[in-house]
């Protein structure tokens, strides 16, 4: 029995055209009992950034914890919210501290990341359980789903998918993949964040990112 | 610890299985099936060869991938083709589909308890298809043969207690339908639309069920989705399938074979215009089976 | 494929004495095994051979393998030939135990007189050498009693060059260019980078010269090899295998290097 499939549960994040999008199953399980249908594994951390963490149930709680005091202290020291790529590296170094007893988790992490210009650009990223960063510019997987995410993201993710278009795609590659695993499932969430400039957009007004339940919890 | 001397006994295992890597799959449509594979073959993190084929045409009919473990399925697909051929000498035509899927569940169960490490999926036409009332310039240009699917049927009307025979016959043509059977090593099977088999399953599969079943998918209000679909549309699939597959699994790559089994009677519309098709077909009058082949990354 | 024939056919560890610091005959196992008290067959190699090298020129194919047969990490029959002419279209190329290719040679000679001895004005090719051998060795590793062999058959015959691979379990495969053991990691690279799409075009002696330098890179590298080594090559002339060829070595690089060259501290 891997400790990495105790639990259960997986996690994708997507670039799109000036969007990101992050987006969990919502299981949680003891090997193949099914517990709860509503686990949270996707954290805020700022008002631009999102972290996922899929592995064992235990270290998601204690990781939350401990990344919410770093970036506590970090805003306090710094007067200033943390950027995702920032963010990111905390993740790494804190993970990399525990390099022989590591936490069991998987953290996926996607933002908005200011540019010099004073625009935001998407930023995703994953690392390892011992905190290899992974920067990618199209996608990003977890969890006990994995293999079956990178297949299907693979077959349906393009280039600067509008943010309409980014949470069709990243729902649709997040539930064939955990109707696939046994693991993952019980319902999903996402978060899709975008960058609207000067727009009158009804999204971009109230507040600047949405998320949206795009399966409801299913009773047994 | 070793040391060479033989003071305390050592247990050595000699292992009679390898994983050669690389994934099939199959899809059937209407009248049609598909059944392809990757070419390589591989041994942990050497690509043995770039073409060592897993697809095999059994009939013109049926289309066997094998996936696993090469040395027995090699061996396996020799005896399916040696039954096949028995079955021929003896009964002058070639298995039906479903026969064919028994046969190979038979064959994979008398192995149960050293099992050939190999998953199957068969592909083709099934004799279960709509009957069509034929045009007279069908039955001209293919009249009835003792082989064929074709059928002579009476007419009768019932006027009290005389029955009328009509004095003209109407022929009946049986269109076969697209079918893939799935099995597990030792035998366990099933009939599907379609199946992924192999390293890269679990990236395949999942993108089948949204692309061929349409799961997860909500049809537009007071349309339905299609239970099968075109040639065209299944053959972009595939090729999209392997190429994703390439891309994300190590074992998988170098070039793709995909195997067309077309039914008897259904024209093959858009198939002749397809680059490098080849026709491997070896009788005429009966389903057809066409083999594509495209490069995959190599790397 | 594993570098050393006794780890060929044994479940892989990669976890488990990653740099081969044991003894080549003498590889640990900690598996165990319920049924084994049970049945005492499955052997071991003892008297082994290194890596063998093939590759199709314009003309037919070409094959290498070195003189030596090793026992353990002792270097010891430095005049062993593997390299092994069946009927005059094919030849066969063996690594892994040398007591069972002998015995195969064995088989196939007596398969070669059968044939003669039909005049039927048939015999057998490289493909049918090729099908025969991996029928044995497949067969041989069902009964759990494998032929620990890597095997490399190549030869021409009717204007056909072919070129195949069958080992212990009855794995096969063909290609333009294949190698056995050390050589799959190390000469493989080397010799598809210059044969894959010229293998129509390649003449005798750029084979004879591509496959000379991929000998002296694995003799640099392979431990288990030597230095001498014989060709064989299969055209429409027919099959002829070479005298032994001692390379060209240079070892003046490993004199600054640690590690390498003699030290003084």
């Amino acid at each position: 029995m891997s400790i990495m499939e105790y639990n259960g549960g997986s996690v994708i994040a997507m670039v799109g055209k000036d969007c990101v999008a992050i987006a969990s199953d919502l299981r949680l399980g003891v090997q193949s009992l099914s517990i709860s249908s509503n686990f949270q594994k996707i954290f805020p951390v700022t008002d631009r950034v999102f972290v996922g963490l899929p592995g064992l149930a235990s270290d998601v709680t204690t990781l939350h914890e401990q990344f919410r005091y770093r970036v506590n202290m970090y805003t306090i020291k710094e007067e200033r919210e943390i950027e995702p790529e920032t963010f990111a590296q905390l993740v790494s170094s804190t993970l990399y501290e525990r390099r022989f007893g590591p936490y069991f988790i998987e953290p996926v992490i996607a933002g908005m990341q200011k540019t010099p210009s004073g625009s935001l650009k998407p930023f995703i990223a994953a690392t390892d359980l011992i905190g290899c960063l992974n920067f990618a510019k199209d996608f990003v997987v977890a969890g006990t789903a994995s293999s079956k995410l990178f297949g299907v993201a693979e077959g349906l993710w393009e280039p600067d998918l509008e943010a309409e278009d980014l949470f069709e795609t990243i729902s649709q590659t997040l539930l064939n993949a955990v109707d696939r695993d046994a693991f993952s499932g019980w319902g999903a969430v996402v978060h899709l964040m975008c960058f609207f400039e000067g727009s009158t957009h009804p999204l971009a007004q109230p507040r600047r990112s949405s998320t949206n339940r795009i399966a409801s919890p299913v009773a047994p | 610890m070793p040391d060479g001397s033989f003071a305390h006994p050592q247990q050595r295992h000699f292992n009679p299985y390898t994983e050669n890597g690389g994934t099939i799959l199959a899809i059937a449509g209407a009248d049609f099936s598909v059944i392809a594979g990757d070419t390589r073959q591989s041994e942990g993190y050497s690509i043995q060869t770039r073409y060592a084929p897993k697809v095999f045409r059994l009939t013109d009919r049926a289309v066997l991938a094998v996936n696993g473990f090469a040395a027995d399925g090699n061996m396996f697909v020799k005896k399916v083709k040696q039954r096949l051929e028995w079955y021929r000498h003896a009964h002058a035509k070639d298995m039906p589909l479903r026969a064919i899927a028994r046969l190979i569940q038979t064959m994979l169960y008398a192995q149960r308890f050293f099992p050939y490490y190999v998953y199957n999926i068969l592909g083709g036409i099934e004799e279960d298809g709509k009957y069509h009332t034929s045009l007279p310039s069908y039955s001209t240009a293919f009249p009835p043969h003792p082989l064929s699917r074709v059928h002579w049927i009476k007419r009768e009307w019932k006027c009290g207690p005389k029955v009328l025979v009509a004095n003209t016959f109407r022929l009946l043509v049986q269109l076969g339908s697209g079918a893939v059977y799935s099995f597990d090593p030792v035998g366990s099977y099933e009939r599907e639309a379609c199946r992924a088999a192999g390293a890269a399953q679990s990236l395949v599969q999942p993108f089948l069920d949204n692309q061929i079943y349409f799961k997860n998918q909500t049809a537009p209000a007071g349309q339905s989705h299609p239970t099968h679909l075109p040639l065209q549309d299944v053959l972009s699939i595939v090729i999209d399938s392997f190429t994703s597959a390439t891309e994300r699994h190590i074992e998988v790559g170098d070039g793709l074979e995909m195997y067309v089994v077309l039914a008897k009677g259904r024209s093959p519309q858009g198939l002749e215009s397809i680059a490098g098709i080849q026709e491997v077909t070896t009788k005429s009058d009966s389903d057809r089976v066409f083999v594509i082949r495209r490069e995959l990354k190599k790397d | 494929m594993d570098h050393f024939p006794t780890s060929w056919g044994r479940p892989r560890n990669e976890a488990y004495d990653a740099f081969n610091t044991y003894p080549l005959h003498q590889r640990p196992n900690h598996s165990k095994d319920v049924f084994a008290d049970g049945v005492q067959r499955t052997q071991q190699p003892i008297v082994t051979g290194t890596s063998v090298l093939a590759l199709t020129y314009k003309d037919g194919i070409m094959m290498a393998a070195d003189n030596l047969a090793s026992y353990g990490s002792l270097a010891r029959f430095k005049s062993i030939q593997r390299l092994h002419a069946v009927g005059n279209s094919t030849v066969l190329g063996a690594s892994g135990d040398m007591s069972d290719y002998q015995y195969i040679q064995t088989l196939l000679d007596e398969l070669v007189i059968d044939e003669f001895t039909a005049n039927d004005k048939h015999d057998l090719g490289p493909a049918e050498i090729h099908e025969y051998l991996s029928r044995v060795l497949y067969s041989r590793r069902s009964k759990m009693n494998p032929l620990w062999n890597s095997l490399l058959v190549g030869g021409k015959k009717n204007g056909k060059r072919f070129l195949a691979y069958v080992d212990l379990l009855g794995t096969t495969y063909s290609a333009s260019t294949i190698a056995t053991g050390y050589g799959a990691h190390i000469a493989i690279p080397l010799l598809r980078k210059a044969i894959e799409g010229r293998e129509n075009t390649l003449t005798e002696a750029e084979a004879r010269s591509i496959l000379t330098e991929a000998m002296r890179v694995l003799f640099y590298r392979d431990a288990r090899s030597l230095d001498k080594f014989q060709i064989a090559t299969v055209n429409d002339e027919g099959v002829s295998i070479s005298e032994t060829i001692t390379l060209e070595t240079a070892w003046g690089f490993a004199e600054g290097i640690r590690g390498y060259g003699a030290q003084t501290q």
